[in-house]
């Protein structure tokens, strides 16, 4: 499918749009991207308040910062949701440093592939055959591969928590991770 | 040939591109590729770069509409005349020489991080490396202030916020150890759809407060506080 491939060279356009201090083109950014980082940012932090907070550091940071993206090192896109993710974690972190680990664990236990029904879109720029695609890939690794995945990206965790959390040394996590990604990529045919 | 070191830093890969590690470990492995040989660090640099752009399609799966008024708000970052008008419409609260202070020290950072030369205050608070947000209710809307300790300084947006009646305004009061100190007012007049305040001295305030007060404003809260939006 050329759903993601197209929204991103669109991206790569208007991102260069914005370096000069174009405001429609950031709009313009904002409505291509916000169910997407939106909806990464709210599986991470998993709080209203905090994800609308994050967001908006993510698109302030997306302004002020679009002259340093380089085509070259990847899709805008992906630079977008990295910086998102990145961001996302961050904020999961600073505010569980004070709570008792157990409930950040707690938290990680995010169901990936049935997810709750009532908190994703059917919307117009994800095409719902790409989002469909995307669940049946994540839904053929294995279940210890996927749990790796939920407990890191979703839950923040580093894999050497991770590796705690699952009692599993820590070479087989990042083995585990590994393969995870390997699968994923194959099977989206991801570059 | 790829020596057992450089096959555990390809591993390494993974984790690194998922953030699933502390940022002590992350610089660590920064260090370890650019010492690497060039193979091994054009080897990681692809992996990461494979990762991020499955991840991306993977977005897909959790994608989620955001709130309708949150447009608004990431929007409003990109109004530098606005920011530039109030800034200077708000300025009778803010010495001078803080404000040149303040700038000066953004400066260095700011031609480092965007080659941009339109270094509003607020796109100072912006590239701080500190930068936090918080948002609060306010009448009925959302008052939110973006601040950085570092800048010592803060920027306030409030969105679809009505202004305060007649003969009143909103006064702004940051909260210290010694009680609030004013921060400005806002009357009717200022108070647009959507408005922007820069606070150029935070100092050890913990919160910003709103109150509605009387006239021009008051040395001190004669009213019950609307909002408060702590510095935590």
């Amino acid at each position: 499918m050329t759903g993601p491939r197209r929204l991103s060279s669109d991206l790569d356009a208007l991102l260069r749009h914005v370096a000069r201090g174009d405001r429609e083109a950031f709009a313009a950014v904002y409505d291509l991207t916000k169910t997407r980082v939106y909806g990464l940012v709210v599986r991470v932090l998993r709080d209203a308040g905090y994800s609308e907070e994050t967001t908006q550091e993510i698109y302030l940071e997306l302004w002020r910062s679009a002259s340093e993206y380089d085509s070259a090192k990847g899709s805008a896109l992906a630079w977008l949701l990295t910086m998102a993710h990145r961001r996302a974690v961050d904020r999961v972190r600073t505010e569980q440093a004070g709570t008792r680990r157990e409930s950040r664990y707690g938290a990680a236990n995010v169901d990936l592939v049935s997810g709750p029904a009532g908190d994703t879109v059917a919307d117009s720029a994800i095409a719902a055959d790409e989002r469909r695609r995307v669940l049946a890939c994540l839904d053929a690794l294995t279940d210890a591969q996927r749990e790796c995945i939920e407990l890191a990206y979703y839950g923040g965790l580093t894999y050497a928590e991770v590796s705690q959390r699952l009692a599993t040394n820590l070479s087989t996590i990042k083995s585990r991770m590994r393969d995870a990604l390997r699968g994923l990529r194959n099977c989206l045919d991801a570059p | 040939m790829t020596e057992p070191t450089d096959f555990e830093l390809l591993e390494l890969a993974t984790p690194y591109a998922l953030h699933a590690m502390s940022h002590a470990e992350r610089a660590d492995i920064d260090r370890r590729v650019a010492a690497a040989p060039a193979p091994v660090a054009a080897a990681f640099a692809d992996e990461v770069r494979g990762i991020r752009e499955a991840m991306a399609i993977v977005s897909a799966a959790t994608a989620a509409e955001p709130p309708a008024h949150l447009r608004a708000e990431a929007l409003a970052v990109a109004q530098p005349d606005r920011t530039h008008q109030l800034r200077w419409r708000t300025a009778a609260f803010v010495s001078a020489a803080a404000a040149i202070v303040v700038g000066a020290a953004a400066f260095g950072v700011g031609v480092l991080m965007r080659p941009h030369p339109t270094q509003t205050v607020a796109e100072q608070i912006m590239t701080a490396p500190d930068v936090r947000t918080v948002s609060r209710p306010l009448a009925n809307g959302t008052a939110t202030v973006m601040f950085s300790r570092d800048r010592n300084a803060g920027m306030l947006v409030m969105n679809n916020v009505p202004p305060p009646a007649p003969g009143t305004v909103y006064q702004m009061w940051l909260i210290g150890s010694n009680g609030p100190t004013s921060a400005g007012t806002m009357g009717t007049a200022a108070v647009a759809p959507s408005t922007t305040h820069m606070f150029n001295n935070l100092g050890s305030s913990t919160a910003l407060a709103f109150t509605v007060e009387p006239g021009n404003g008051s040395p001190q809260p004669t009213s019950a506080i609307l909002a408060e939006l702590p510095f935590g």
